[in-house]
């Protein structure tokens, strides 16, 4: 199983976009949405980006989300949608299921899905450690390369979160 | 809006638009979009009523979409080329998704069903940001993967928009649907000699910025948003509907004035690439543009549009001051006799 272990975690992760897709009561989506963030964390770890890993989970789940679920909680109604409440949701999620459940199946019976690149069934998603990149770790020097020759995104960047904030403000202030 | 955040928005839009035209790497180009539509919305939603908000709503949701489907085919490029550099797209999958991606946010048919209702619901000057500076940045795209653009569909979709922006402006008195059904039909002139000549697309492009601007300016100006209240300027400022007859005639592409020389240089091209139905189609397209032209110059400037007496004198508000609204009418009428100087864009 832990060679496929990469090939599940993606399975689990777009059931749990399907999830939160079918637009269930915020609350609910944001659950799901914890599950994705930490099964995303674990489809990186597995490609050896523990510190992007824990990015992930420290400052996605336990900064913003935490901050979404506070802001759901002082906004949520007397009786949230849940995915089982309301037809159109629960079709919604089935038919997402569904999609993901044969397309499993697709790439499990056959050699080769050749959707819109080819891969060759379950063997592409297995890691395989060529073990050349052992004296420093790639992802942390990527993080170090964003900051020094990628200067420009981090304006860029840090420019857009700047506006988003203004815009936000704008948008919901009114007269 | 405090005048320094607006300031601030509208300086990122500028941002946004500068930064696709400028970058070589297609994330930075994603993330050019995504800024320019970040910032216009505040800028849609100056006005505070549920139009506005509608509207935005609309614009916000058909570019996002158009994004998603833009970082699709970046990915897809990735995968197939192994690189981020700003070429013509090789596969030709990543090449349609891309080009519909484009299209969707410049309004072109099939996808342009946003045009007319989030051109409506917002203010003028809003709609006159969202129909010229808004159209730069695609345009930018489409010209730098010009080369590898699929034909059937570019040409599809050009000759589908002039027919579209020509029949879906007949039926309309209200000026900012005219000027949306009139943007579709002109991109639809731009992106059919894309494949051809690109240089053209961007005279194109030039000219409709002057025309469509100089159109919005002599509205503003007049305070007029439907043909009913433009056909009282000739009580207010005489001068005007002399203007708006001069500058709706150069849209509609008549010979003395600068709105022929797009066509003009468009047809020649299409012709000199042995294709002739084409141009002869999207030449007879573009009279129903210029019916729906003729028709705002006859209520305007050539009748005493009826009405009753008690409404012929319109409020005299206080003079609205125009940047540029003089040169900005002269070119857009007088520029044809300088067509010979095309020659030095080869």
């Amino acid at each position: 199983m832990m060679t496929y272990i990469v090939f599940i975690l993606s399975v689990i992760f777009v059931i749990s976009f399907v999830g939160f897709s079918s637009k269930p009561s915020p609350i609910y989506g944001g659950l799901v949405l914890i599950v994705s963030g930490g099964v995303g964390c674990g489809i990186i770890m597995n490609f050896g980006g523990s510190f992007l890993g824990l990015m992930v989970f420290l400052i996605y789940l336990g900064g913003m989300l935490v901050v979404f679920g506070y802001t759901t909680a002082m906004a949520t109604e007397q009786y949230p949608e849940v995915w089982v409440s309301n037809t159109t949701v629960m079709g919604v999620f089935l038919l997402g299921l569904l999609m993901e459940v044969m397309l499993v199946l697709y790439v499990l019976k056959s050699e080769e899905v050749g959707v819109v690149f080819k891969f060759s069934g379950v063997g592409d998603w297995a890691i395989y450690d060529t073990g050349d990149s052992e004296v420093f770790s790639e992802e942390i020097m990527g993080v170090a390369a964003l900051y020094s020759y990628g200067a420009w995104v981090v304006i860029v960047t840090g420019w857009s979160l700047l506006v988003g904030v203004l815009v936000i403000l704008e948008v919901t202030r009114g007269d | 809006m405090n005048p320094l955040i607006f300031t601030t928005i509208l300086m990122t839009v500028l941002l946004g638009t500068m930064i696709v035209m400028m970058s070589s790497h297609w994330l930075m180009i994603w993330i050019g979009f995504e800024m320019n539509l970040l910032a216009i919305i505040p800028i849609l939603m100056k006005k505070y009523n549920p139009r506005t908000m509608e509207a935005s709503t609309k614009y916000f949701l058909t570019q996002a979409t158009a994004s998603m489907l833009l970082m699709m085919a970046i990915i897809i490029n990735l995968m197939h080329s192994g690189q981020w550099t700003i070429t013509k797209v090789f596969n030709p999958t990543a090449s349609i998704i891309m080009t519909s991606a484009l299209a969707m946010k410049l309004g072109l048919t099939p996808f342009h069903f946003w045009v007319p209702e989030v051109t409506q619901g917002i203010s003028l000057t809003s709609g006159l940001i969202l129909l010229t500076w808004q159209k730069l940045a695609p345009m930018s795209i489409l010209y730098q993967i010009s080369p590898s653009i699929n034909l059937n569909i570019l040409l599809t979709m050009a000759v589908l928009s002039i027919l579209v922006g020509g029949w879906g402006g007949l039926n309309q008195t209200q000026l900012r649907k005219i000027m949306a059904y009139s943007s579709i039909a002109h991109m639809g002139w731009m992106t059919a000699v894309l494949a051809y000549n690109p240089t053209l697309t961007m005279l194109n492009m030039l000219i409709y910025i002057m025309m469509t601007l100089t159109m919005f300016m002599l509205f503003i100006h007049s305070s007029s948003t439907t043909t009913l209240s433009l056909s009282h300027t000739w009580n207010k400022t005489p001068l005007t509907t002399t203007l708006i007859l001069i500058t709706l005639l150069s849209m509609g592409g008549l010979p003395p004035l600068s709105g022929f020389m797009p066509k003009w240089m468009i047809i020649q091209e299409l012709t000199k690439n042995n294709s002739i139905i084409l141009p002869t189609l999207m030449a007879i397209m573009a009279l129903l543009n210029l019916y729906f032209y003729m028709r705002l110059t006859y209520s305007t400037s050539l009748t005493m549009f009826p009405s009753t007496n008690n409404m012929k004198m319109k409020w005299q508000f206080e003079t609205k001051r125009i940047t540029f609204l003089p040169p900005l009418i002269v070119m857009s009428s007088l520029l044809l006799p300088l067509t010979p100087m095309l020659s030095i864009l080869d």
